[in-house]
């Protein structure tokens, strides 16, 4: 048991996604008002970007770009840069996915002058 | 040149799709014949590529000249080329449908709205040529958001059916995101033939087991397996009538096909984790589909709704099918996945079709149609058939291979899931039988007198394809044994 959340705390990274992943769900999922559900999700997609960012940190790496044809390539020195451009596309559809869900919600309140989702049930009845 | 033809085939609606707006700006009335148009180009273009790959074998794009495991590559093999033929001609039926005069006139929105119709139609594309599992995840999103935005735009109810579709369709894809995200870090890699080649022996950690598993809830709740289905009835009834064919026959068969895809390509037909055969949860999970779809099915009032829940136990079908670790219980499921996507369409063509006709949105009002209008029950006799499954249509060849299959693999329950599921198909469209032919109650013209060209154009079109599956089906199958076989099966 020591040794499991000894092992966790060495990787401060990993539970802060774990936490930041499960706060976005909970929002997800209690709150009524349609931008407080939107503001879980964003959380979400976010831990997600986090994690993968996470997984490609290393200490001491620099940025993979050779300065010269003649230098030794060494693999040790570099940070990963695939995850980074997963996260930018990642980071591209979050944005997109918020724009149109933004635009949903404004949609809604338009319609049904309200975005506690309790009232818009009301009102749709 | 046929090296080309899968990404031509995905440039012709993405190229138009960001041409539209600016077409549009003064020529609106020219967005409908453009977008016909393309869409009737790809068709060829498909069938072409099909053809290229049956004489030269699998085609391989490297995207900007990086090989494989480095590069982004689409892979244009047996099972993806028949999957864009069946896209291309669905799609172009769909789309003459959704022109019709039947339905209100757009004014200034017909712009934006065919520009998401080609949009999603491109992102399809690029999902079922996807050989990178980032990639795919890339296109699922691009779809989902035009089918996001197709779905709010019949306001109304359709607006929070569509927010609702939205949350649970982000939940999924970042579920998607973070198993890519687990299989990456203990791989190293995304490509999925080489994924295929470093998955087997680690198939017993936890990262790839929680990883698949992430991978397999996120696709799950995009192609509405049954217990993650909450958003499609909503989503799919109060979606606009004249786009509710293209994502009830598009959108869910092809993140089905991701996930066949990822299970047969990446993991291996018959991967085993922490000693549960996939394929058997599978197989399970299906059964269930099939059975509380049907089951849910026959119990709504709304026609839309109905035919909704169909197309779940119809997805359970497939996955029964797919399930049964043999070549004809595969084969089977990929051919009742085409046809589904044949037979979804026309259903909800003329699901919108009778809306707008005689009025009629629920099973209570179908009287209306007094049996009369020779297109309409025509056209429904014949899907029904095929929903079904009763010959000479395509619902009863593929269900007939299914059971096969699982007579091969002596899985009997597999079996007795499909045969009722098959009666409770059989049930509700007694159900709308019934009403149109049976009851005489009430005797009520029709708001048109005449059933629109492009309305009759599409019926005809699924009818005849549900039959023309039906009759050609040996060959289809035979085909597909020759030539959509995952490896290892």
């Amino acid at each position: 048991m020591f040794e499991l959340i000894g092992g966790w705390l060495q990787r401060p990274n990993y539970v802060a996604f774990v936490l930041l992943f499960l706060w976005g769900i909970y929002i997800m999922v209690t709150r009524y008002n349609l931008v407080k559900k939107l503001i879980g999700m964003y959380l979400m997609q976010t831990s997600v970007i986090f994690f993968l960012v996470t997984t490609s940190a290393k200490r001491g790496a620099t940025v993979p770009i050779l300065l010269s044809t003649t230098e030794i390539i060494q693999p040790e020195a570099y940070a990963n840069p695939l995850p980074h451009v997963l996260t930018l596309t990642a980071i591209v559809v979050g944005v997109a996915t918020l724009g149109v869900s933004l635009a949903l919600a404004d949609a809604i309140y338009k319609k049904y002058g309200s975005l506690d989702e309790e009232e818009i049930l009301k009102r749709m009845e | 040149m046929t090296r080309h033809l899968p990404v031509i085939l995905f440039l012709l609606p993405l190229g138009l799709a960001i041409c539209l707006p600016l077409i549009g700006i003064r020529r609106r009335e020219w967005c409908r014949p453009l977008a016909i148009g393309v869409l009737a180009a790809m068709v060829p273009v498909s069938f072409a590529n099909l053809a290229g790959v049956l004489q030269n074998g699998t085609i391989h794009y490297d995207f900007g000249g990086w090989a494989a495991p480095v590069g982004i590559e689409w892979v244009a093999d047996g099972l993806a080329s028949v999957m864009t033929v069946t896209l291309s001609l669905v799609g172009l039926v769909c789309i003459t449908f959704l022109s019709s005069v039947l339905f209100p006139y757009l004014g200034s929105r017909i712009v934006p709205f065919y520009t998401l119709v080609l949009l999603l139609i491109a992102s399809l594309t690029g999902m079922v040529f996807a050989g990178d599992l980032f990639n795919l995840f890339v296109f699922l999103e691009v779809s989902a958001l035009c089918a996001y935005a197709l779905v709010g735009l019949a306001g109304g109810k359709a607006l929070v059916a569509g927010f609702r579709y939205l949350i649970l369709g982000t939940f999924g894809a970042s579920l998607y995101l973070l198993g890519v995200g687990y299989l990456y870090a203990e791989t190293g890699t995304l490509n999925m033939a080489d994924l295929a080649q470093r998955v087997p022996p680690l198939v017993g950690s936890k990262a790839i087991a929680v990883g698949v598993l992430f991978m397999f809830i996120g696709l799950g709740i995009k192609m509405a397996l049954v217990p993650l289905h909450g958003w499609l009835p909503d989503a799919y009834t109060y979606a606009p009538d004249r786009v509710s064919p293209m994502l009830a026959s598009l959108v869910t068969k092809v993140a089905l096909y991701g996930w066949i895809r990822i299970m047969f390509w990446v993991l291996g037909a018959h991967a085993v984790v922490y000693q549960i055969p996939i394929l058997f949860l599978v197989g399970v999970l299906g059964a269930v589909a099939a059975l509380v779809g049907a089951f849910l099915a026959l119990s709504q009032t709304e026609i839309k709704r109905m035919f909704a829940y169909g197309g779940l136990s119809h997805i359970g079908l497939v996955l029964v099918g797919i399930s049964l670790g043999n070549q004809t219980g595969f084969v089977g499921g990929v051919f009742y996945l085409l046809n589904d996507a044949v037979m979804q369409a026309g259903l909800f063509f003329w699901a919108g079709a009778i809306i707008h006709l005689y009025g009629v949105r629920t099973i209570e009002d179908l009287v209306r149609l007094q049996g009369g209008a020779g297109w309409m029950s025509g056209a429904l006799v014949v899907i029904a058939l095929s929903m079904i499954g009763i010959p000479p249509t395509g619902g009863f060849f593929g269900k007939w291979y299914i059971i096969l299959g699982a007579v091969e693999a002596q899985n009997y329950l597999a079996i007795v899931a499909v045969l009722i599921a098959t009666l409770l198909t059989l049930a509700y469209f007694l159900k709308l039988f019934e009403k149109v032919f049976r009851d005489r109650s009430a005797q009520q013209p029709p708001l048109m007198r005449e059933v629109p060209l492009a309305v009759r154009i599409a019926l005809g079109a699924t009818s005849v394809g549900v039959i023309v599956l039906g009759v050609m089906s040996d060959h289809i199958v035979s085909f597909l044994l020759k030539n959509a076989l995952p490896p290892g099966l």
